[in-house]
Order: C-alpha cells, then structure tokens, then sequence
C-alpha cells in the first residue's frame, strides 16, 4: 500500500512540476474535495445501512443468513468466531444483491473480528479482501443503472457474462489464496 | 424488477422485527449512530487515496501508464481502449465511473467495447480503496500478497470478460 502510495504521488507530483506545476497542488485539493463529498455520500449510505443492519442483528436475522452460507464459511474461512461469521454472511449477501457501498460496514466488522493484534495480515483477511475483488452480484444494478441512462437497447445483456467473470475470478482467488497464505504466511510461524 | 426488490425486503424486514417483538425504531437509530464513528475511520483513507488519484490523473500519467500496458492487454485480447478504465478501476469505484460514461459516449452502449466496459466495472472492485477501508479499524501494514493477488484478479477479470463477451 505504502510503496504503491509514495511511488504514484512522486511520480505524479514530479510530472506536474514539469507541465503544469501552478496547478499541482490545487489538483491535490481537488481530489481532497472529491474525498468530502464522497464521504459525505457514503456516511448517508452508511446510517441508513448500518440502521438496516442493526435491525438484523436485533431480530437475529444475521444467524439465518449465517446457517444459509456456513457450508462455504466455515470452507472458506477457518477458526473464526461467530460474530465474525455473521459479519462475513451479512458481507457476502450485500455482495450479493449488488449493494456496492452497503459492503462496507460488514466488510471492516468482519476484518476487525479476525483482527487479534499485530501487523500482518492472516489467510481469512486475504479471502475477504479476494471475495470482495471479485465483486460477485447476482445483479449488477448500478452498471446497468448506467446503461440505461446512455441509452442501451439491451442494458441487462451483461448480467450473465458479469457472473460467469466474477465466477471465475472468485474461483481462482479463491485457489491462489490459499496457496499464497500457505506459502507466504506459514513462514511466520517458523520464525 | 430491482426497483421492488429493496422496499419490499425493508418491509419483509420492519414486518419481522415486530413479529420478534422487537424495538425498529431505537435499533435503526443505534446503528445509524455507529455511522459517526464508521465515517471517522474511513475518511482518512479515502482522502489519501483520492488526493493521490486527482495528481495522477492530472499529470497525464494515467495516459502514459495506459500507452505502456496496452500493449501487454492487448496481445491477452483486451481492445486498448479499456486499458485506462482497468488501471484506475483498480484506486476507485466512483472515479472509473466517469471513464465508463466516456467509453459508452464515444464507443456506444452495446457495442464490444461498451458491453466488456460494462462487465470490467461489474466485476471488479477498487482494491487499493477497499483494502484501506476495510483494514482502517487495525494496526495491520504488511499485506503481504494481497495487493498482487487482488491486481492479479482485476486483470484477470478484465481479460476473461473480454473473452466471455466474445460471445453475447
């Protein structure tokens, strides 16, 4: 993250000293105004989705959804506890039905639950982070929103082709991380 | 179809919550609340990441870092004209929006172009915004693999779609 960081904005900030360099720091404002009204967006997203969820948590609505997915949970993520396993249940559903920004509150509760101190990150953080890679929706409503807008004659015509990709790239994630994890975090435990 | 199916789970749900005797109106405003704190730990990261976005953007090194992959895409049966909205779909969700919008202007809607556009943005995920996201409730700074590995399936992702709308 770091690296990727401190190299983009080098890099970037050194071009703008060359063609532009009256406007570099105004197009860094600019993109701090952008993080403003974005976050001002996602807080109303996240009040109104946290307020849903919380319903859900209070009927106990999150276990049903948890027994519902617990066959690839507990496949897919090991040793973590149950609040966490409702967390990644509520993660995946809003995944599911093309919530976009709604993930979000699901997504860090779950990574916080996995979260036990340290500053490495374990194999059930990394199969999170591929499952969310992979955007999988069984409706991808805010593109075909945008088709509809830009006119398209058959804006539905990319849902199969959508779940086929994401399929295929959860699959592969899937596969690679836990390769990955044995390969790359394992060696921690010898140290 | 989408347009019914959120109201009606709101009401499904309200309509259970009584039936479990349940308070909706004081659960609602108790997870409202927690949005205080959520946006408090996720406006860092979004700042950081899109002040970075705008310089790089606006440097024109978008342009650059697109000319030198396109050839590698290309040669995987990606049209060179995809290669930007893959690169920055990769920092942000929203930004890449207005680069699909341009692609759909000047390629069309349900052309090749526009239909694999349409399944890149689909699915794939900003994975620079939602690693920091999600990781901002943690001390964790060594991601190991993840960023390569979650690179690696966006750029998958876009090839395979490229290839599956071959098809349609």
């Amino acid at each position: 993250m770091n690296i990727v960081w401190t190299i983009t904005l080098i890099a970037s900030l050194i071009v703008m000293l060359v063609i532009d360099p009256a406007n570099a720091f105004s197009e860094m404002l600019n993109g701090s105004e952008q993080a403003i009204n974005l976050s001002i967006k996602l807080w109303a997203v996240y009040a109104l989705w946290l307020g849903i969820l919380q319903i859900i948590e209070d009927t106990k609505l999150d276990e049903v959804f948890k027994k519902l997915l617990n066959p690839i949970i507990s496949i897919l993520f090991k040793d973590v506890d149950e609040y966490t396993k409702n967390q990644i249940a509520i993660n995946i559903t809003s995944n599911l039905l093309g919530m976009g920004n709604a993930c979000t509150p699901s997504g860090i509760n779950a990574i916080g639950g996995m979260y036990k101190g340290g500053n490495s990150i374990t194999g059930n953080m990394s199969m999170l982070i591929v499952f969310n890679t992979a955007n999988i929706q069984l409706i991808p409503t805010t593109i075909i929103g945008i088709r509809i807008l830009h006119g398209s004659a058959n804006s539905s015509s990319i849902i199969f082709p959508t779940i086929l990709t994401s399929i295929a790239s959860v699959t592969l994630g899937i596969f690679l991380s836990k390769i990955c994890a044995k390969i790359f975090l394992k060696e921690k435990k010898h140290e | 179809m989408s347009d019914f199916f959120l109201p009606m789970i709101i009401i499904a749900l309200i309509l259970y919550s009584l039936y479990k005797k349940k308070n909706a109106y004081s659960s609602f405003a108790i997870g409202a609340k927690k949005s205080f704190d959520l946006i408090l730990t996720t406006f860092p990261y979004i700042v950081t990441i899109l002040v970075v976005v705008a310089v790089y953007n606006a440097s024109g090194l978008n342009i650059y870092v697109s000319q030198a992959l396109s050839p590698i895409l290309n040669f995987l049966g990606v049209p060179p004209e995809l290669t930007e909205l893959i690169i920055l779909k990769n920092f942000t969700g929203g930004g890449s929006i207005a680069i699909l919008e341009n692609i759909f202007q000047t390629h069309g809607v349900d052309t090749y172009i526009g239909k694999c556009a349409s399944v890149i943005m689909a699915s794939s995920e900003a994975v620079f915004y939602v690693t920091a996201v999600y990781f901002s409730k943690t001390k964790i700074e060594k991601f190991k693999y993840l960023i390569p590995l979650a690179l690696f399936l966006n750029f998958f992702s876009a090839i395979f779609a490229c290839f599956i709308c071959r098809f349609i």
